[in-house]
């Protein structure tokens, strides 16, 4: 019996797990929480990150935006653009593109009977608007506006306060057009929004687009267009094909660059993510180590019976690791299952609005939504499973060339 | 006890690796801890002191509701001689009146609606630091003067600079239109994005006039001596309000809730992640506790045999943790600081930090702030759930039997 | 010093699909000062009745009296005691606590029992002595042979001037001079400090020690007779 077939291996080495279960249930409960916590841990960091970055992004809005290339410096109304062309318009409609929108947009100030503020005044289109950045659920009162011709205006629920306005009534909204004239309008209130993060609340005010581009003598100009793809992550994949059909006039570009808080937010936060991910890990190859390593020297008695069998050393070396294997991949599989089974019920988020404010402060809403990533559990397995096998081999293959009388005698 | 303590000592080291192993865990926990939190604390009192001393002051008088709608008409009446009142009461210099209003202001060739700030000329800088800011002309002299000062980004977009004329056109306080015509006499650059863009200040005196106010203005900010000693300030300023009706003072806890909170809500979330760590560890001791017990189990029969009760076996594991637990706090403490005292000289930056640092009013290097609390507040939860974790391999001897301990592999 | 009655003990085991029965209603009266070998093979039920003398484990019928203790009746905690104070064990192996010395072990019942450190400390070394240890009072288990192991469990079990010394197979870990030796011991521990003895065997040279020896078979008593212990002086 000098060489065994690697089934018998398998067999072995499985029955041995389980002589003693509670030593292994021990060792295996050292795993899988170790798993847990680094998939948990990063799902919440993901959740995290996710979140702050959508928000972001839907309030710049748009993973692209096209603009005047004077825009970005200056963004006032003489720096608008002309609608898409057909070019434009062709390489719009690649499949990456999930939706996009025109809009104006240009500072004004609106006034109440009582007070007036300073705000951004936009000028959209709700129906394509919706998609890309205003989301109906927020509409609290009233409606948003019906068409780009919509004659109403919707403000945010913290503006209507400040302004002491409310539903229904008029405001006055004054801006400047093209010749530098005050350019100015009444409008009803046909909506309130409420809006996560509350600061915008005060700061957008929204008009149907060609009604604003009448009242700003614009004709059919527009200030910028956004467009939302399928992943925030890989813009750049196919940012530069809308770029050029755009033509040289305006400028394209993708989030991270219109807002390089927000992409190096990304770049900061993933590094983030990535220190916490290192940081967890070493504090679980710890006890991984410890675990591994009792794993075999508590079984050099049985390592002495296996040599005084005459089996050989490599074979002894392979049962064990094939232990250490198993082990590890029970205890991965647990950990998998825990973690998936603790994070869908929170998919819902957990409600920190206690400290709502700060988080607004933050860029992030006051949920916090775990987002389980399946390269992120990939990756924690792999980790583990190598690292695993890596601290099994030392102790493995000293037990394995014990003296066996040595071994036998052990207590 | 003392045989008890002598026992637990020697039968960690029994088992060298083990010990060290899960006292490593221990201790590389407590220097994350310590540090990331000492890091929390740098920043955050760095983030207080940059926000509040740009702006909004250690506290502020309001009247009554102001803070939470701030319209024009919510002011207070003859607010410089109350001004001069709070001076001569607290005996402090920093305490200035402002007045705040919103106006479209336009140059030749273009127009942004922005807040208006009317301040004290001589003593709003010892409240703020935007007037130290000006980078192009100058602060103001005169407090009737028609001038104004902006900030940098708003000047780029308005396309003007020194000398020349800006138009102001808003609301007053009896709700007919303000308008005037004022000088750009100076351009500051603070570094905060919102501040620089939208925000402006003329002296008190003409913003009172240009808007209708009469005497009025909107607050009167003051600055204590150190921002951590504010309540006393606050009592003196309380009585000298006695006099006026409906007039509160508000520390900056109530101006900026954001600001509080934004520490709240970081030091929450982080707890999330350093609970994850924490039970790493936790759990590291109770394998290793669990195992050494099932190790014992002979053992433990013998002494149970000899009449030794479970409860004192449980006592000896519970040292045991106890002890390996103490290590991993003074060892893990020590490094900690050495780490953190050298890192709040030397600085911490992560790549990025530039851009974060706008929007957090931090500066581009973190400090961590190294305190008794943020040395003792990790590591100490950390023993803390060390011990817990091993209450359950001690409840367990209680349910062991003597023979069939004796008899266990 | 008491004396030991057992009545009517009967308690089984279940191994596996099968009932064993390790006592079958055995009676016995042990004096005070006796020196008694339990003999028989293995699962004669010897070892079974020594531990439910000295409170180890339950009978599930019969009475148990140590002096006027009724053992069978007392809970967890005044057993523990009752082993604590007044009854001395000695396994076949593992009886010492790896990490203390040798002394430190025999001071270690004392200590939980609450003596001073300095009663503690002379006594330790007068039993160390008496039981030929002298000089090796710092070491480690690890450091003694078995016979010497044995010796300290010995010190240890009778340090506290138990009434009963109860011995599981005692001897069944050494060689002949040492089991010898240890016997001598045992003997002369009885003679002058005339502590009961109670020995679980299937040795025959320590059954040919026994002032009485008690032979048992599938959990009765088969024989139980005086006998001229061919060592003791008594």
């Amino acid at each position: 019996m000098s060489r065994l077939p690697l089934r018998a291996l398998f067999m072995l080495a499985w029955r041995n797990l389980w002589r003693n279960h509670r030593r292994t249930l021990i060792m295996l409960a050292a795993i899988t929480v170790g798993v847990w916590a680094m998939i948990f841990m990063t799902a919440l960091m993901r959740g995290m990150v996710d979140d702050m970055l959508l928000n972001g992004i839907r309030s710049l809005p748009g993973e692209v935006q096209i603009h005047d290339v004077f825009y970005r410096d200056d963004p006032s109304i003489n720096n608008s653009m002309p609608p898409p062309g057909d070019a434009l318009l062709q390489a719009l409609r690649i499949p990456e593109v999930k939706a996009w929108t025109s809009r104006v947009r240009v500072p004004a100030v609106i006034s109440s009977e009582r007070d007036s503020r300073g705000v951004i005044l936009l000028g959209v289109e709700p129906e394509s608007e919706t998609q890309v950045s205003f989301d109906l659920d927020n509409i609290r009162e009233g409606r948003f506006l019906e068409s780009a011709s919509d004659r109403g205006i919707v403000i945010g629920a913290k503006l209507a306060d400040r302004l002491e306005t409310e539903l229904g009534k008029r405001v006055v909204v004054m801006s400047q057009d093209p010749d530098n004239d005050i350019a100015d309008r009444g409008f009803r209130i046909v909506g309130i929004y409420k809006a996560k993060l509350a600061s915008l609340e005060e700061m957008y005010i929204y008009g149907g687009r060609e009604t604003i581009q009448q009242m700003l003598k614009l004709g059919d100009r527009i200030s910028e267009i956004a467009i939302t793809g399928d992943d925030y992550r890989n813009v750049d994949r196919w940012y530069s094909t809308i770029e050029q059909a755009a033509g040289d006039a305006v400028k394209a570009l993708p989030w991270y660059e219109a807002d390089t808080y927000l992409g190096s937010m990304l770049a900061v936060m993933d590094g983030f993510v990535l220190v916490w991910i290192i940081v967890v890990f070493l504090a679980l190859s710890f006890g991984l180590v410890n675990t591994l390593v009792m794993a075999v020297f508590e079984r050099v008695r049985e390592i002495g019976l296996m040599q005084a069998l005459g089996m050989r050393p490599s074979s002894i070396l392979y049962q064990i690791l094939i232990e250490s294997l198993l082990l590890l991949l029970i205890g991965l599989l647990l950990g998998n299952v825990i973690a998936v089974v603790t994070i869908i019920p929170l998919r819902d988020g957990i409600d920190i609005s206690v400290v709502a404010e700060g988080m607004e402060m933050m860029g992030t809403s006051s949920m916090l939504y775990p987002a389980l990533k399946v390269n992120d559990m990939i990756m924690a397995n792999l980790i583990v499973i190598v690292l695993g096998l890596l601290t099994s081999i030392l102790p493995s293959w000293r037990a394995a060339t014990y003296d066996p009388i040595e071994a036998l005698n052990k207590t | 006890m003392t045989i008890t303590l002598h026992m637990a000592w020697r039968n960690l080291w029994r088992h060298k690796r083990r010990t060290w192993l899960t006292v490593g865990a221990m201790i590389f926990s407590n220097l994350i801890l310590i540090f990331s939190i000492s890091l929390q604390f740098g920043s955050y009192r760095m983030m207080i002191d940059n926000s509040l001393k740009s702006y909004t002051g250690h506290m502020q008088i309001q009247r009554a509701g102001y803070n939470e709608e701030p319209k024009m008409r919510s002011s207070i009446e003859a607010i410089i001689p109350l001004a001069d009142t709070v001076r001569t009461q607290l005996g402090l210099d920093s305490v200035a009146a402002r007045g705040v209003a919103f106006a479209m202001t336009s140059s030749e060739q273009r127009s942004y609606g922005l807040q208006i700030i009317g301040v004290e000329p001589d003593f709003e800088p010892k409240v703020s630091t935007l007037p130290g800011l000006v980078t192009r002309g100058r602060y103001f002299d005169d407090s009737d003067a028609e001038e104004i000062v902006i900030g940098a980004v708003l000047a780029r977009n308005l396309r003007v600079d020194v000398g020349d004329e800006l138009t102001l056109l808003g609301s007053g306080y009896d709700g007919s239109f303000a308008a005037g015509i004022v000088r750009v006499v100076g351009i500051f650059e603070s570094g905060i994005a919102d501040i620089d863009r939208n925000m402006a200040q003329m002296p008190i005196g003409y913003f009172q006039t240009l808007f209708g106010l009469g005497d009025r203005g909107h607050n009167i900010v003051i600055n204590a001596p150190d921002v951590l000693q504010l309540a006393p300030v606050q009592q003196s300023v309380r009585e000298v309000l006695r006099g006026y009706d409906g007039l509160v003072v508000l520390d900056w806890e109530q101006l900026q809730p954001g600001l509080k909170q934004a520490i709240q809500a970081d030091f929450t979330s982080a707890w999330f992640m350093y609970g994850v760590l924490i039970i790493l560890v936790a759990f590291s001791v109770l394998n290793t506790q669990l195992m050494s017990v099932l190790e014992r189990t002979r053992e433990f029969g013998v002494m149970m045999a000899l009449g030794v009760k479970p409860t004192r076996l449980g006592g000896l594991v519970i040292t045991e943790t106890a002890v390996m637990s103490a290590l991993g706090l003074t060892i893990g403490a020590v490094l900690g600081i050495v780490m953190t005292a050298y890192l709040s000289q030397a600085g911490f930056s992560y790549p990025g930090m530039e851009d974060m640092a706008e929007r957090f009013n931090l500066p581009e290097r973190m400090y961590p702030s190294l305190s008794i609390a943020s040395i003792m507040i990790g590591p100490s939860v950390v023993f803390l759930f060390s011990l817990l974790a091993s209450i359950y391999p001690a409840v367990r001897l209680y349910f062991l039997q003597p023979i069939a301990a004796m008899r266990a592999v | 010093m008491s004396s030991i009655v057992c009545k009517d003990l009967c308690k089984t085991f279940q191994q596996g699909d099968e009932i064993i029965a390790g006592l079958d209603h055995v009676s016995i009266e042990i004096e005070a000062g006796d020196f008694v070998c339990l003999s028989g093979p293995s699962g004669s039920g010897k070892t079974t009745l020594l531990n439910a003398m000295g409170g180890l484990d339950k009978p599930d019928s019969g009475q148990i009296k140590v002096g006027e203790i009724r053992v069978d009746e007392l809970g967890k905690g005044p057993l523990a005691d009752m082993r604590l104070h007044k009854i001395g064990f000695v396994f076949q192996a593992y009886n010492l606590i790896p990490v203390l010395t040798a002394r430190e072990n025999v001071e270690f019942v004392m200590q939980v029992r609450g003596e001073p450190a300095d009663e503690r400390s002379r006594r330790s070394h007068e039993i160390l002595k008496e039981v030929g240890l002298q000089g090796m009072e710092d070491r480690r288990p690890a450091q003694l042979s078995g016979g010497q192991q044995q010796r300290v469990a010995v010190a240890r079990a009778i340090v506290g001037k138990p009434a009963l010394v109860l011995a599981d197979e005692p001897t069944a870990n050494l060689d002949s001079v040492t089991a010898t030796q240890l016997m001598d011991l045992f003997v002369e521990l009885n003679r002058n400090h005339n502590i009961t003895f109670v020995i679980a065997t299937h040795d025959i040279r320590v059954m040919a020690y026994a002032k009485r020896l008690i032979k048992m078979r599938d959990g009765k008593i088969i024989s139980d007779e005086q006998q001229q212990s061919q060592h003791s002086n008594a």
